[in-house]
């Protein structure tokens, strides 16, 4: 009867994978609504989860940042861009030999240094990670905050920290006047 | 019967080890270190020391803005030329300015009891 028999294994098999979702969704519904997951942000992610998410960010900034065109960055968006970032950034991504203020010290994920963001990023993903911020990481959206121009000389001054010791970065970002929010678009 | 409480030990601590975030007595740091490593472990994650060095057994990003602390308990200076012993390590989280002036690694503002567990965290890392 070999009909009757691989029928009888395709049942098996189709009532195995029931019962296994069936529990595997017991199982999740309980830790969920029991509240197992710490949500604290003393206690880390696994290994493997956050690598995962780090991943799916690079490829999903990558993704949604194809096809901007860069603007030519010089000195000028680069010292204004010091300005910029002075005021916005530093406080929780610090910059060479300042720290961050006690606020970006301890969030998780870490906002972490931009010191070397331009040798993992392009100047226009680093744009778009700045227009549009990192969804559940902290960072936010600055479209709405900061000007076009501003965004794209924050980029054009990130682009310069690789190279820059503490006693420049000083330097640069202690020029006086406070680089103006003007807001909304230009 | 046996089996089965020890099964159910070992569950009970995989439970409390998920619950808590912090699962391992940890290796022990040399004699003579201060300082309680597993808080320690903990209290450098809050200071974001991961955010620029390469930690073994802590969480976080492939990052070289600050050297990788792998082995740190193995070498015999820290920062260029203090030798290495854990006041001099205390002495270099808490201020690194006044080891060089121009340190590309800012001031955290570390309490000296932070800095005693940071540290001896840091001399198990061998």
């Amino acid at each position: 009867m070999p009909q009757a028999r691989s029928r009888s294994i395709a049942k098996t098999a189709m009532w195995t994978l029931v019962a296994a979702g069936g529990i595997g969704a017991a199982v999740g519904l309980t830790v969920f609504r029991a509240g197992w997951y710490n949500v604290g942000a003393t206690s880390p992610h696994f290994g493997v989860v956050f690598r995962l998410l780090e991943q799916a960010m690079r490829y999903s900034v990558r993704n949604h940042a194809d096809g901007i065109a860069t603007p030519p960055l010089g000195q000028a968006e680069a010292l204004r861009g010091a300005l910029v970032y002075r005021d916005n950034c530093a406080q929780c991504h610090g910059g060479p030999g300042v720290s961050p203020s006690t606020h970006g010290l301890s969030m998780q994920p870490v906002p972490g240094p931009l010191v070397d963001a331009s040798t993992k990023w392009k100047p226009r993903e680093l744009y778009w990670i700045t227009r549009h911020g990192i969804k559940m990481s902290g960072m936010p959206a600055w479209e709405f905050h900061l000007s076009e121009a501003d965004t794209w000389a924050t980029v054009a001054f990130i682009n310069r920290l690789p190279a820059m010791s503490a006693r420049e970065y000083r330097a640069l970002t202690a020029t006086a006047p406070a680089a103006g929010q003007q807001g909304g678009m230009q | 019967m046996k089996a089965a409480r020890t099964l159910a030990a070992a569950m009970l601590a995989a439970a409390a080890c998920l619950s808590t975030g912090g699962c391992d007595s940890g290796p022990k740091p040399p004699p003579g270190v201060l300082g309680d490593p597993g808080r320690g472990k903990l209290a450098l994650t809050q200071y974001a020391c991961h955010a620029c060095h390469k930690i073994p057994g802590v969480t976080g990003s492939d990052v070289y803005v600050g050297r990788p602390l792998e082995g740190l308990a193995k070498r015999r200076f820290i920062a260029g030329n203090l030798l290495n012993n854990q006041p001099n390590l205390m002495h270099w989280i808490r201020d690194p300015q006044s080891v060089y002036a121009d340190s590309a690694m800012p001031n955290l503002g570390v309490s000296e009891k932070d800095a005693r567990d940071i540290s001896a965290y840091l001399l198990t890392l061998d």
